[in-house]
């Protein structure tokens, strides 16, 4: 409970700091602040990817059903920060540059990310059986984790010298102010207590699902 | 004893020649992309006319009817065993690796014949500017083999799923997109002269990456 | 003899796994499966060393078959395990498919395939010599001798069920599993399951899994399965 409490007082401390301490970026104005949330989401999601990823092999190699029920949870939750990410970055990209989509490479990412996940969750939901199930899916991560540094990098890329869009993110410029990352920084350390909580959380209801099922 | 080599390209070879026989002797699957594929080309034919000035819409026009049709047809190898119950038989008999190759092949050879009906069509009905032949059939057979790798590893997983056809499309494509993306790109770029050779680089890795993935995964496939 | 009484887990078999004319030995160990909740192979141990005829017998839902898919490699057991040595070696379930023959009606063959083009093409998978020869032997030995070129599809479960006994020895086995082996077939087809068993009782380890008296009386020693089988109280 104090734990909850603390995680709370921590990401409202983040964010009141991110309006009222943390400077602007010139060149974006008031919407730096979406970078608050943007950012940790997205790079969240990834780090979600990548846990699914990791315990899909694990189940693999071990058959505990336990990483199963840590590679599901991570799916979902990464989706939900995927959608979050790639909503802020649509709201974002509208303020800046006047659209809501425009195709540019870190926006495909995004939405390849959230294609990979969406389909997941949707063969997960299509095989009946614990085991076979997990034993589907993680197979499927696999193959996904394999697709995904060429769906970022390469194909992006590929039609970036189709489609010359001079759109380019202003963020990850090397002469940004320190309060901003250090915010950032305090966001992302956050939200990952927060998706390690939640996961946690999600973790321990399918354990107790499989248990009453089984009794 | 056979040596387990051998054994295993016998067992590749026997399965290659099962689902040949299998498939002409219910041709299914065949007459299914086959009219897929002339049924498309020739209705955006009709209402489109020629696109000889678009290269670029040749180019998708081409690799979404050969996605498509294969996508229809390239799950069927194995949705035909689960709904047959001839898995447990399969394997009984041979090595899931051998039966993923076997089953490889065959839907290699089933796109190539689905190639060989399609392209022509696609570019007498919608009129090509003339073909640069060795880029042209270079990036067919790359992305032909990235594509029939790829998908056959996903349609052994969804065959043992409850969901087919729309759950087989979302779940392949996320997947499929590095191919079609590789392989629209090529088609277009020879057709303005273009090199080819990061989309040839793109497909080949690609395919690669997935048939090491297979040799991995496949032993986990159908085992219970 | 038959098994331990209703509660013990162990169950002794014949012969020690050291003895063996034809270095066949299996041996499992706590090894159970569950399917869902109330539903599986309930844990057991034994071990039996070839050749030789063992019956397992017990209510329906007591895990017969999945004792059997297990033996033959195909499913991997929730719980302990199976070891399977022939010729010295231990066989990883991956690794069974060449020394095990299984007769099971999970076994279902190509429909618009013939008998003999079924039968062939497992021949030719297993990279056997003379698979034509072979394929010729094993359906004349279950007495399908005409019926090579009929479509799988359209043979009658009796036919069908030997046609299975075919598959199971047409790579002539050092195990053999046989589940249920009379069902579908008449007395002159129980007739020839007893002849097989016979011919094969001093060359391979055969396991029959049955609730058929006059099939578990082929056996050397009979194992019951006391499981939570259908009707049997929780």
């Amino acid at each position: 409970m104090l734990l909850r409490m603390l995680l709370f007082a921590w990401i409202a401390a983040a964010l009141i700091a991110g309006f009222l301490w943390a400077p602007l970026v010139p060149v974006l104005g008031d919407t730096t602040r979406v970078f608050y949330f943007h950012f940790p989401a997205a790079l969240l999601t990834c780090v979600a990817f990548g846990w699914s990823t990791l315990h899909s092999v694990l189940y693999l190699a071990r058959r505990d059903l336990a990483h199963d029920a840590q590679a599901a949870g991570a799916a979902e939750l990464g989706l939900l920060f995927c959608v979050v990410a790639t909503l802020s970055g649509s709201l974002w990209a509208k303020a800046m540059w006047g659209s809501y989509w425009n195709w540019d490479p870190r926006e495909t990412s995004i939405f390849f990310l959230m294609l990979i996940y969406g389909a997941y969750l949707a063969l997960r939901s299509a095989v009946d059986g614990e085991a076979r199930r997990a034993r589907l899916a993680a197979i499927y991560s696999c193959v996904a984790f394999v697709a995904v540094p060429f769906l970022i990098f390469v194909v992006p890329r590929l039609y970036f010298s189709l489609h010359p869009e001079p759109v380019l993110n202003a963020r990850g410029k090397p002469d940004i102010d320190p309060r901003i990352l250090l915010v950032a920084a305090a966001m992302f350390a956050g939200e990952t207590a927060l998706f390690a909580w939640m996961l946690a959380l999600r973790v321990r209801v399918a354990r107790l699902a499989r248990a009453r099922e089984g009794a | 004893m056979p040596s387990a080599s051998s054994s295993s390209a016998a067992a590749v070879w026997a399965i290659l020649r099962k689902e040949c026989r299998s498939e002409w002797r219910t041709r299914y699957g065949l007459n299914a992309a086959l009219l897929f594929a002339i049924a498309t080309l020739t209705a955006v034919s009709f209402a489109v006319g020629r696109l000889g000035d678009r290269p670029d819409l040749l180019a998708a026009l081409l690799w979404i009817v050969l996605l498509f049709a294969s996508l229809a047809a390239l799950a069927h190898t194995f949705v035909r065993e689960v709904e047959g119950h001839t898995l447990t038989l399969l394997r009984l008999t041979a090595s899931p690796t051998s039966i993923a190759l076997g089953k490889l092949l065959f839907n290699l050879l089933f796109l190539a014949v689905i190639e060989l009906v399609a392209v022509p069509l696609d570019l007498v009905l919608l009129g090509g500017p003339p073909l640069h032949w060795g880029r042209f059939l270079a990036v067919l057979a790359l992305g032909s083999v990235a594509l029939a790798g790829t998908a056959t590893l996903v349609g052994a997983i969804i065959a043992q799923t409850r969901g087919r056809g729309a759950l087989f499309a979302a779940v392949s494509l996320p997947v499929l997109l590095p191919v079609l993306a590789g392989a629209v790109s090529g088609t277009r770029a020879q057709w303005s002269g273009a090199p080819v050779g990061a989309e040839l680089r793109l497909l080949a890795a690609y395919g690669a990456a997935m048939l090491g993935l297979s040799l991995v995964l496949y032993d986990h496939l159908w085992e219970e | 003899m038959s098994g331990a009484p209703a509660g013990a887990p162990a169950l002794r078999g014949f012969g020690a796994p050291t003895e063996s004319v034809a270095g066949v030995a299996l041996e499992a160990r706590e090894l159970g499966h569950r399917y869902a909740a109330g539903r599986g192979l309930e844990p057991v141990s034994f071990a039996l060393a070839g050749p030789g005829v063992a019956a397992i017998t017990g209510p329906n839902g007591s895990g017969k078959s999945t004792l059997l898919r297990i033996v033959a490699g195909l499913l991997r057991p929730s719980h302990g395990e199976c070891v399977l040595t022939h010729e010295g070696r231990g066989l990883a379930p991956g690794a069974r498919r060449g020394a095990v023959g299984l007769c099971a009606s999970s076994v279902a063959f190509y429909e618009e395939l013939s008998a003999g083009e079924n039968l062939g093409f497992v021949a030719d998978a297993r990279g056997l010599a003379d698979p034509r020869g072979r394929v010729a032997h094993a359906l004349a030995r279950v007495g399908l001798a005409g019926r090579e070129g009929d479509r799988a599809g359209a043979l009658s479960s009796g036919l069908r069920q030997r046609l299975r006994l075919a598959f199971a020895l047409l790579h002539a086995p050092a195990v053999l599993l046989l589940d249920e082996p009379g069902s579908h077939l008449d007395e002159e087809g129980r007739a020839l399951v007893g002849r097989l068993v016979h011919e094969q009782r001093e060359r391979a380890l055969v396991l029959i899994a049955t609730n058929d008296e006059r099939e578990s009386r082929l056996a050397e020693r009979v194992f019951e399965l006391r499981g939570r089988g259908v009707g049997h109280p929780a």
